[in-house]
């Protein structure tokens, strides 16, 4: 039986990608469509809703706040993106032979398994400008005037970066552990015998094996961060005065608090765009020319 | 393998199909054929408000025995999650028959909306006379009233009489011996304030009573509601007062970045001095066990001074707190409208001898074994001169935001009082 | 590399492992002070007064019902969710069609949705379908949420799976069921366990979708357990503490045991590949 023949069985074909596809469809597509839509009228998801056309969307361009709160998100997506960096670097040793890998490597994923709630409290305790261990430990090395972490509108933003980069560097490593492991052992000995130095091996051979993986988890830093929300709204709640304000957040709280449900739907589809605008634009600048024909 | 994968499949899109199939002619209320349900969602879980939740379990179950065939399915959330429920459930036109709303503001969408009832007949059968006066209308528009008010708080100055004792203070009774109090303890080293303006409405009512005092509440009132204005003088000054008192650092160390409780607890383990919030924390000052007898013998309380000589120190912020609603589309209206009557007869004294809570309905102090502060309150609640309330519960929500906003950024010293004024006018103004 | 390095090296990597494993002995302190304390004190002082009635007050908050249905549904969940995008990824790495780039697309956008924009339209569906206060709503909902991201991971490793071994087995007469639940499946085991462990980190704690959708105690989970300790004014924190220490072991256990396996598939995969 020919090879090409069974792999292009075209029921299948339906029968492995339809099951997700469907379910996806449902569940992610529709009420993405039905948002949209929202954003097409004026409602403040308690009354009646009124149709305005694209209102919504052109407010949502001409608003300054969004803006602001866009370049908060591209930010922080700019900096998880770069601490990738060092989440492969940590992988690469953890998952070479060094003694005591396996029990580093677990010891450093345990953060991930904490939910969002209990990262929060934690770092509004690190943060604390008088209690805090950050302030007391500059205060102990003898800075006078040590900043107010959160309350500091030029600061929170940096601020609340450091825990979001820290709780998700379990997630990144993890998944570059899998792909590290996943080289064939083959591969590295031929290298070492022909004297590669273990930069050498990881630049030279583990890094361009795993590129694939790496190209993935760019694209999931960067639209996970421009969806970013959860420690940041419990930890300042988009402030002071919308320093820390995110599109998300801003979006959060146009449809739930401020009564714009109408707009804060346009906000939420917005948001999708910009995502994938983004994500089109790195797929293209990291696919190498192989990759292309996919 | 393969008849496994294929049942796997079969029963995926079979479930995929139930939800794509039919969506109308769902079955609709909760009404069983011998019995009625009413709905109610209330925000008090059993572990953080125990005393609360436990009212409300024995007045549900007096109800369900007084009413033969009526069950009353309770919902518990916590406050941020109640609220983000109320607007999923808003939209999909789906509200609890009997659930709970905050005054004006927050009211106000809904009742445009058409989805809270009237409750002037329930008013109109003579609870009215049990209300504390004022209360009920901040629940009501154009004399309708939607909602009946279960709290009402005033916020007071709380303050720890041995930190005073140690400096020499007194309580002062004019801003002049105010700024006098915060500069010897600031002097002392001891943080005059404890101030949590992350949650923004913290900083709001000292803001709001610098403004009452200055301006006076009608001033005041007409300027949340829009008919006056916030760029009258005495409000920029009243803005300007607010960022002497940082100047000053009458406020604990990044006061921005903190929540209402960390500013509570230094409050409460002697870090700061004084500490301005409603008199729904009462109890930690009384009776709560878990706070050290110590502690809660050596706090007072004081009433905002005059500023410049002006103002009238019985005018308070406050207001109610949460009010019951029954929804206009309730299936069992009827039953709603006598579970939210029997529900605020039976709450006012049981919740302010077992809960600490001083409710709108008026009660008699004699009568009741309560502690000497709760006393103390209830008798300025008799004497007060004014209630404004809270400004960021009168406005509507988006207002609300701005001048939220614009509290941090006055507070934090990011905005001269004369931009604070301008960007609450131009927010009130594209309102209408 | 020589030997100061290597000390070096372990000097800095055992740093990191304090620095990592501190948020657990903190949280297990914290879960043992009362409000007071744990504001106003230090994060890692010993409590003044051990209060383990914090436990004892979150156990009679009826965790157990929560515990259960976290369980469950978690479980199903991932079940679902490994199965699925696998089975997906499957069909658009390995088989060949014209609209597989495609459909890979629709998967991505998938993961770029914000949930707060999906919340209030699913909420409108599962209405009409009678799903709302059903937990399935729950499982189908954590299943479909989470299927881009799970496939996202898995593609850059069937992208390396080599083409020899399912050429070999179809010429050997295998079916496709045969070739992938047999061969490919056990071939990912690394990263399964991968997944598996990311997805039960979403999964075990979500809330926003549970709180949404579901209104009776008997259907609601481990983190809703901490809304009711969450009050209009005051928060019970050091009973969060206990719960969140309480739902945390689980979990703590299963990650160990997924994590091992990471390393465990690779002997087989190596033999293979």
């Amino acid at each position: 039986m020919s090879v090409n023949k069974v792999m292009s069985n075209k029921w299948m074909i339906a029968f492995y990608v339809l099951p997700a596809l469907i379910l996806v469809g449902i569940l992610i597509f529709i009420p993405l469509g039905l948002s949209a839509y929202y954003g097409l009228m004026d409602w403040n998801g308690i009354g009646e809703m009124e149709f305005i056309g694209m209102e919504n969307y052109i407010n949502a361009v001409q608003d300054m706040k969004f803006w602001d709160s866009a370049f908060h998100s591209f930010l922080l997506a700019f900096f998880s993106t770069l601490s990738l960096i060092v989440y492969l670097a940590i992988s690469m040793i953890l998952a070479s032979k060094i003694k005591g890998a396996d029990l580093l490597r677990k010891i450093y994923l345990i953060p991930m398994l904490l939910s969002s709630v209990a990262i929060a409290q934690l770092w509004i305790k690190v943060f604390n400008p008088s209690n805090g261990i950050l302030n007391k430990m500059l205060m102990g090395l003898g800075v006078e005037n040590p900043p107010a972490w959160l309350a500091n509108p030029d600061i929170v933003l940096y601020a609340i970066f450091i825990p979001i980069l820290w709780q998700y560097a379990g997630f990144y490593i993890l998944i570059y552990y899998a792909a590290l492991k996943n080289i064939p052992e083959s591969l590295i000995e031929a290298a070492k015998i022909d004297g590669a130095t273990p930069l050498q091996i990881a630049y030279r051979i583990k890094l361009p094996l795993i590129a694939g993986v790496v190209k993935v988890t760019i694209v999931l830093a960067i639209v996970g961060s421009l969806k970013y929300f959860d420690l940041i709204y419990v930890m300042t709640g988009g402030g002071p005065n919308g320093a820390s304000e995110v599109m998300a957040s801003y979006m959060y709280k146009l449809a739930f608090s401020t009564n714009d449900f109408g707009y804060g739907s346009a906000i939420g589809f917005l948001l999708l765009v910009i995502t994938l605008i983004v994500t089109v634009i790195v797929r293209k600048l990291t696919a190498d020319k192989e990759e292309l024909q996919y | 393998m393969k008849k496994k994968a294929v049942t796997l499949f079969l029963v995926i899109t079979s479930f995929v199909l139930v939800l794509v199939g039919c969506s109308g002619g769902a079955d609709e209320g909760s009404a069983s054929q011998d019995g009625k349900t009413i709905e109610f969602m209330h925000l008090w879980p059993e572990g953080s408000s125990a005393q609360h939740h436990k009212i409300i379990e024995d007045i549900v179950a007096d109800f369900e025995s007084n009413n033969e065939g009526v069950n009353v399915e309770v919902e518990v959330l916590s406050n941020e999650q109640y609220k983000d429920k109320m607007k999923v459930l808003s939209t999909s036109n789906e509200l609890p028959d009997v659930g709970m709303t905050w005054a004006a503001g927050y009211l106000e969408p809904y009742v445009e909306g058409n989805k809270f009832a009237s409750l002037n007949d329930v008013l109109e059968s003579g609870l009215q006379d049990s209300f504390v006066s004022g209360t009920t209308e901040a629940y009501a528009i154009e004399d309708t009233t939607y909602g009946l008010p279960l709290e009402l708080n005033v916020a007071p100055i709380y303050y720890n009489e041995s930190i005073f004792e140690e400096n020499g203070l007194e309580v002062p009774q004019t801003y002049e011996e105010f700024k006098q109090v915060v500069a010897t303890l600031e002097e002392n080293g001891v943080d005059p304030i404890a101030l949590g303006n992350k949650d923004r409405w913290t900083g709001s009512l000292w803001y709001m009573y610098m403004a009452d005092r200055i301006g006076g509440p009608e001033a005041l009132s007409e300027a949340i509601n829009g008919s006056g204005s916030f760029e009258d003088p005495a409000f920029v000054e009243a803005a300007a007062k607010i960022q002497e008192l940082t100047d000053m650092n009458a406020f604990n160390a990044g006061f921005n970045g903190l929540s209402d409780q960390e500013a509570k607890s230094m409050f409460m383990s002697g870090q700061a001095a004084m500490y301005m919030i409603g008199t729904w924390d009462l109890p930690n000052y009384t009776t709560n066990e878990d706070v050290p007898q110590e502690f809660r013998d050596s706090v007072g309380y004081f009433k905002f001074p005059t500023v410049n000589g002006q103002g009238d120190q019985s005018s308070f912020v406050g207001g109610p707190g949460v009010g019951l609603f029954v929804a206009e589309n309730s299936d069992v209206k009827a039953e709603a409208k006598d579970f939210v009557s029997f529900f605020v007869e039976q709450w006012g004294e049981r919740s302010v001898q077992d809960a600490g809570v001083i409710p709108a309905t008026k009660v008699d102090a004699e009568s009741m074994d309560l502690p000497q502060m709760y006393v103390d309150v209830l008798n300025d609640l008799n004497n007060a001169s004014n209630i404004t309330l809270f400004a960021d519960v009168q406005m509507s929500p988006d207002a609300a935001e701005v001048h939220l906003n614009q509290i941090q950024a006055l507070f934090g010293g990011e905005i001269t009082p004369e931009e604070f004024a301008e960007a609450h006018q131009e927010a009130m103004t594209s309102e209408e | 590399m020589n030997r100061l390095g290597y000390i070096f090296l372990y000097l800095c990597l055992g740093l990191v492992a304090v620095f990592q494993i501190l948020p657990i002995v903190w949280l297990f302190l914290f879960s043992l002070k009362g409000n007071r304390e744990i504001f106003a004190g230090s994060p890692f002082a010993l409590p003044q007064e051990w209060k383990w009635e914090n436990y004892l007050t979150v156990w009679q908050g009826g965790i157990g019902t929560y515990f259960f249905n976290s369980i469950w549904i978690t479980v199903v969940a991932i079940i679902l969710t490994s199965l699925l995008a696998s089975m997906a990824t499957f069909a658009i790495t390995r088989m060949q069609w014209k609209l597989s780039s495609l459909v890979l697309g629709l998967f991505m956008v998938g993961l770029m949705i914000p949930i707060h924009s999906a919340i209030i339209p699913l909420f409108n569906m599962f209405l009409n379908v009678n799903l709302i206060d059903n937990p399935w709503s729950i499982v189908i909902t954590y299943t479909a949420y989470n299927l881009p991201i799970t496939m996202m991971i898995l593609l850059g490793f069937y992208y390396t799976l080599p083409r020899e071994i399912e050429e070999a087995a179809i010429i050997d007469g295998c079916s496709i069921h045969r070739l992938f639940f047999r061969i490919i499946l056990p071939m990912t085991t690394p990263v399964l366990s991968t997944i598996v462990i990311i997805n039960m980190i979403y999964n075990w704690n979500e809330f926003v979708f549970v709180n949404t959708f579901i209104s009776s105690d008997q259907y609601k989970t481990l983190t809703v357990g901490i809304q009711n300790f969450i009050g209009q004014y005051m928060t019970d924190w050091g009973a969060i503490g206990a719960t969140l220490i309480i739902s945390l072991l689980p979990i703590l256990l299963a990650f160990i045991f997924f994590s091992n396996k990471v390393v465990e598939g690779i002997s087989s995969s190596a033999v293979k590949g």
